[in-house]
């Protein structure tokens, strides 16, 4: 899972990017309106925290004319506006959460794993398929009720993977995903992640696509758990 | 005495200017009349007085004894008022005897206005009042003639003043009369001119109260040039007013701005850590963050002044709620629904609006099973009393007891904690309900929870 993190003030964005990391998430900074308006324009991520109150162009705009330029990736609002007409406008802006500040990082970190999940269709923080059991709250693997443990590239491969089950995922959307732009993106290494999860797992939930790339559950079925 | 009302000052004045002059008119007017009454009235007696002087010349040179026939019945009619009389004067003897008198005076004599052997007397003819028989008022002339050879006549004339008086009265009424109908007549168009002329004040007071009613931004400049200057200085209050709270709430949301994220860069910064000092940190910005929302709601509060004329309407606020609280509660499945009337529209800011509805949606959001209903409704106000609205919001949810509910509406009191803000949203509603002169109460829904119920100024 990749995110962007809009946030002007330096200290609160690397707490933010710090938390998040730790959380398994791939992060992306911007710290003014345009250049968070340009990544989220340019690059797929999966949920984006925007603060509101940003040099250069307001969040409210940003967030506008992703919407309008058709990008509907999760955008989690993270602002000290606390006016009613401040999340009113927010929502018609076209947000899907709004926390204000002062926060806590705990309700961060839960509604952005809520966002990402109902984004992908799924009703519960619990994925699962087959024997599989994926918990994005506690970012824990179960397989048949044993514990697996995972690098956190792998968890995040596994989560992407498992979010969007039924649907053949390419290696180049899950570069973009699951990277932040710094990492060296070498479409190979997610072979070698694929190995290593399998081995893992010990079951063998990720079928290789010739060609197109991996899927995960049965083709066309968009949910399950 | 200060009189308070502009156009009872222009009535005064104008009232106080139109009867002197009139009084002094009719004065002037009445006093030449009378004069020329009086002038008329010697004419006649003058004219009478030449015939007695021509009867006395025929009378000394022996051609007539005939003497004082003028031809006129009031001068034969006993103490008519009407006399004439001849004296005789004898210069060597400095007597005067009566020599004929006309038969009215019957055996009275007529007084003199002078007597004709004072030696002091400068003219041979005068004139002016006596008092004769019966104590009448009379109008004398006097004429002395010198026909020589010691013949030295004095005659007199006189008539009825009272004729005088009579005409003199009959035109002071008719005078009178006019002058006041007159008078009446310029008082009233000064009303009418007063009326007039004041209108502009009264446009501008109209325009002042549409102002404040909301209905107008600002008082209109097309005023006559004496009150467009307070026309236009009007709107200048009103701007500096409207920019003067704008400033401050601007100011108030910097500063929340200003505060708040240092305030959570510092409790993520302690919640990283288990030392001593982190704990301390992180109990210190949690008092720091009570006591910053506490006073900025306080400062909020401060704003509020309410400023002239501003008017929201309900229902775009409603339905911005209506729309938002879903997305807001996303996982829970709460419906939002309004009710009610359409198009009323609040007197007072719409910031406060948002707070007043949105804390007590959001609480029922919050507590609600199912079901979320917002009903607006006009009161019903004694006539002439300010209009009213109430705003009901039902929820579904397990409902407050009695006590909680006496609890949750007393001011600045927080009932639960375990929902997040939920007791301040409240303590804030309470206050705003208050400071509109509202009505704030919690009862029992028909839904089967809790109810709030709003009574809120309207226009």
């Amino acid at each position: 899972m990749r995110l962007l993190v809009v946030e002007d003030d330096k200290d609160l964005n690397r707490q933010l990017v710090t938390a998040l990391q730790n959380a398994g998430y791939a992060v992306d900074t911007a710290f003014d309106g345009e250049e968070g308006h340009f990544l989220g324009d340019t690059e797929p991520y999966d949920a984006i925290v925007l603060d509101l109150g940003l040099p250069r162009m307001d969040g409210v705009s940003v967030l506008e004319k992703w919407r309008k330029g058709g990008r509907r990736m999760p955008v989690l609002i993270l602002t000290a506006r606390d006016r009613w007409s401040d999340k009113v406008q927010g929502f018609d802006a076209g947000a899907d959460d709004y926390v204000t500040k002062p926060f806590h990082m705990e309700e961060v970190l839960a509604r952005l794993r809520a966002l990402v999940r109902r984004a992908a269709g799924h009703a519960t923080s619990e994925l699962s398929c087959g024997p599989v059991l994926l918990d994005t709250r506690s970012s824990r693997v179960i397989v048949d009720g044993n514990p697996v443990k995972l690098t956190s590239h792998e968890y995040r491969l596994l989560a992407y993977l498992m979010h969007h089950q039924g649907r053949v995922v390419s290696r180049g959307e899950l570069v973009e995903h699951l990277y932040d732009q710094d990492f060296d993106r070498d479409s190979n290494t997610i072979e070698v992640f694929i190995g290593r999860l399998r081995k893992k797992l010990g079951v063998d939930i990720i079928e290789t696509v010739r060609g197109l790339g991996y899927l995960v559950g049965q083709p066309g079925k968009a949910k399950s758990g | 005495m200060r009189i308070r009302s502009l156009s009872g000052r222009l009535l005064l004045s104008a009232t106080l200017l139109c009867c002197t002059v009139l009084l002094i008119a009719g004065l002037v007017l009445s006093e030449l009349n009378r004069r020329s009454v009086t002038q008329a009235f010697d004419e006649r007696l003058r004219l009478y007085l030449k015939a007695l002087v021509a009867d006395v010349a025929t009378l000394t040179d022996g051609t007539s004894t005939d003497v004082g026939n003028l031809g006129e019945p009031q001068f034969q009619i006993p103490l008519s008022g009407w006399y004439w009389q001849i004296v005789k004067l004898d210069q060597e003897k400095d007597t005067a005897a009566v020599m004929r008198t006309s038969r009215s005076l019957f055996s009275t004599k007529l007084p003199f206005l002078i007597d004709p052997i004072d030696p002091r007397r400068e003219n041979d003819a005068s004139d002016g009042y006596i008092t004769g028989p019966e104590s009448k008022r009379l109008r004398i002339l006097e004429q002395l003639i010198d026909l020589g050879d010691n013949n030295r006549f004095y005659i007199s004339v006189a008539g009825n003043a009272a004729e005088i008086q009579d005409e003199t009265n009959r035109f002071n009424t008719a005078l009178t009369i006019t002058f006041v109908l007159l008078g009446a007549a310029l008082i009233g168009s000064t009303v009418v001119q007063v009326g007039y002329g004041l209108m502009p004040l009264a446009e501008l007071r109209r325009a002042v109260f549409a102002v404040r009613q909301g209905d107008a931004e600002h008082v209109g400049e097309r005023f006559p040039q004496e009150v467009a200057p307070l026309a236009h200085e009007l709107n200048e209050l009103i701007d500096a007013n409207r920019e003067i709270v704008n400033r401050a709430r601007m100011q108030v949301g910097n500063l929340a701005h200003a505060l708040k994220t240092p305030i959570s860069v510092l409790v993520n910064e302690a919640e990283q850590d288990t030392s001593a000092l982190a704990l301390k940190l992180r109990e210190q910005t949690g008092i720091m963050k009570d006591q910053v929302q506490y006073y900025l709601d306080r400062a909020r509060a401060a704003t509020r002044a309410v400023t002239i004329g501003s008017v929201t309407e309900v229902d775009p606020v409603i339905d911005a709620f209506l729309r938002t609280f879903p997305k807001i509660y996303r996982d829970r499945d709460v419906a939002y629904v309004s009710t009610g009337a359409k198009g009323l529209r609040f007197r007072g800011e719409r910031q406060d609006l948002e707070d007043l509805i949105g804390n007590l949606i959001d609480n029922a959001g919050k507590w609600a099973r199912s079901r979320v209903e917002v009903s607006i409704a006009p009161v019903p106000v004694d006539p002439g009393a300010a209009p009213r609205f109430s705003v009901l919001i039902d929820d579904d949810g397990p409902g407050l007891t009695p006590e909680n509910r006496m609890q949750a509406t007393r001011r600045g009191r927080r009932l639960d904690e375990t929902k997040p803000g939920s007791g301040l949203g409240l303590s804030i509603v309470v206050d705003l309900a208050a400071l509109y002169h509202g009505t704030f109460e919690l009862d029992d829904s028909p839904l089967g929870g809790l109810r709030a119920k709003l009574v809120l100024p309207a226009v």
